[in-house]
């Protein structure tokens, strides 16, 4: 495999979504290439710091009055 | 007379059957959990967050008068995403923004808006990831053509499966699987040069 193959295997690797087939491809590479293991490294990281700095907010209580109301009696 | 046959009417209405009575427990129990995830993708959707209540308030009504046709044992949340999503595209189309044209005043007023809630970086880590700012890391986000934000926004911040996500965006798996790889790749350019602005010299610089 080369590395530009491996690079597009990282990205659906560190979602956990590869085949076992493409897993064992990807392992090995990763064991021969260092350069591609800085880069998986660093892809985990891109993916860890969008998750953490992505603001997340609670929906404000009013709109949940209004949904758990909207759903309760109306019907 | 009249009047007493009006409120036995309006009694009777109150009463819902067992099945309506179910029906709203499974709701409650299933769909409403979901409500912060919901209001979070309507406000990075609409950036304002009237437009994000009325969103979201849309997608549960709408949900819930289709809940029947709820596929029981696939995931809820993925289902009112899309519901959202198409709720979205039909109210906001015209006012599409255009690919890769981020608005900073909007983000900029967005974070304010909701800038309350955020909470303090604290890590001791100096590494050039470390020191992007919430609001960089956002419109790093926002900068990419629409397609590609999309993806990682339902990937990585929401969590979904790739089987999940192509059904919501109506792709195959393989075309999801290729605008992560591709979308993630500017997105880390991108960040990468927030990076260097800010005086860090990214490992793998030129």
């Amino acid at each position: 495999m080369n590395c530009n193959k491996a690079m597009v295997l990282m990205s659906a690797a560190i979602d956990g979504e590869l085949c076992p087939k493409e897993e064992e491809e990807l392992a090995q590479h990763l064991a021969e290439c260092p350069e591609c293991r800085a880069e998986f490294q660093d892809a985990k990281k891109t993916k860890i710091i969008i998750r953490e700095r992505i603001v997340r907010v609670k929906a404000p209580s009013a709109l949940v009055e209004s949904i758990t109301r909207l759903t309760s009696i109306t019907f | 007379m009249l009047t007493a046959k009006k409120h036995h009417m309006k009694e009777k209405k109150q009463i819902l059957t067992a099945q309506e009575q179910l029906k709203q427990q499974e709701f409650q129990a299933e769909a409403v959990a979901h409500i912060n995830s919901l209001y979070n993708y309507a406000l990075h959707l609409t950036m304002n967050p009237d437009d994000a209540h009325d969103l979201v308030q849309e997608t549960y009504l709408k949900a819930y008068k289709f809940f029947n046709s709820f596929e029981r044992g696939t995931n809820c949340k993925a289902w009112l995403f899309k519901i959202l999503k198409n709720n979205y595209i039909n109210k906001f189309r015209k006012n599409a923004r255009e690919p890769g044209k981020v608005d900073y005043d909007l983000i900029k007023d967005f974070y304010h808006t909701i800038k309350d809630v955020q909470s303090d970086t604290t890590e001791a880590e100096s590494d050039f990831f470390h020191s992007l700012l919430h609001e960089e890391v956002y419109q790093a986000l926002q900068s990419l053509p629409e397609e590609f934000m999309e993806v990682i926004q339902l990937c990585d911040i929401e969590g979904f499966t790739y089987e999940e996500i192509a059904n919501m965006v109506e792709s195959p798996i393989g075309t999801v699987r290729s605008r992560l790889y591709r979308g993630r790749k500017l997105l880390r350019a991108k960040l990468e040069d927030y990076a260097k602005k800010r005086g860090y010299d990214t490992e793998s610089g030129e």
